[in-house]
């Protein structure tokens, strides 16, 4: 912050988070993985509080327990059963 | 169960929720004297499906975290030899910016474009943040290196 003339430290952390957010936005430069469970009737997950940029999403394959990256759908599907969320 | 899990499972990205889709090829049968049959009036054929399965830890997200931003150690100078050991701070005067020394620059002058906006200074601004652009693709490229070249004629002229 010495660097950059700034003497007002608050507002300095928050620029600072500011610029480390739109770099992983852009870059891959802190990669992580999350994990949650696959729920019987639930088609409905939330994406990680701290998440910045998805790159893949994998679903753990039984048979040979390996996680798989799935491949992402346009289209919403007709949908003829709606009452699980 | 969920098998081959790369040709049977689907996501769909709605707002901060992905919905998970299950791809299945069947539709509602009965055993009759021994004989499966297709029940009338039922579909038969590709479907999505709400996942039918638990699976603990089923399902896995990749991608960029935020980070701690701050450290106790530099990031970027070893520890006798050893990568350093990074704790998180809450950012005082001995903190250390989590991320490479490039990043780093670039981080200043992403400060400097905020100080000139600030003041309403908007062609400083635009000017660090181009350095600043400058500096994070800079860092990404340090990582990689990339050849090319170009054959010439035999009786190519260079000018």
């Amino acid at each position: 912050m010495e660097r950059a003339g700034i003497r007002e430290t608050t507002l300095g952390i928050a620029w600072i988070k500011d610029a480390i957010h739109l770099i992983q936005s852009n870059q891959n430069d802190n990669v992580a993985t999350w994990k949650t469970s696959i729920v019987d009737g639930t088609r409905a997950y939330a994406f990680p509080a701290n998440l910045i940029k998805l790159n893949s999403i994998s679903v753990l394959d039984t048979t040979d327990d390996k996680y798989k990256k799935i491949r992402r759908i346009i289209h919403e599907p007709t949908v003829t059963e709606d009452d699980a969320e | 169960m969920a098998t081959s899990a790369d040709k049977n499972w689907l996501y769909k990205v709605v707002g901060r929720n992905i919905y998970l889709w299950q791809y299945i090829y069947s539709g509602n049968t009965s055993v009759l004297g021994g004989y499966a049959i297709k029940l009338p009036g039922n579909y038969y054929g590709n479907q999505l499906i709400y996942p039918d399965v638990n699976i603990a830890n089923g399902l896995r997200f990749e991608g960029t975290a935020f980070i701690n931003t701050f450290v106790n150690n530099d990031p970027n100078i070893l520890d006798n030899s050893d990568n350093p050991t990074l704790t998180s701070d809450t950012g005082t005067e001995a903190s250390h910016v989590n991320v490479s020394y490039m990043l780093s620059l670039a981080i200043t002058d992403y400060l400097q474009a905020q100080m000139a906006d600030k003041n309403g200074e908007i062609d400083k601004k635009e000017y660090y943040m181009r350095s600043f652009w400058k500096k994070v693709s800079d860092n990404e490229s340090n990582k990689r290196k990339a050849a090319f070249s170009i054959p010439s004629s035999p009786y190519a002229i260079k000018q």
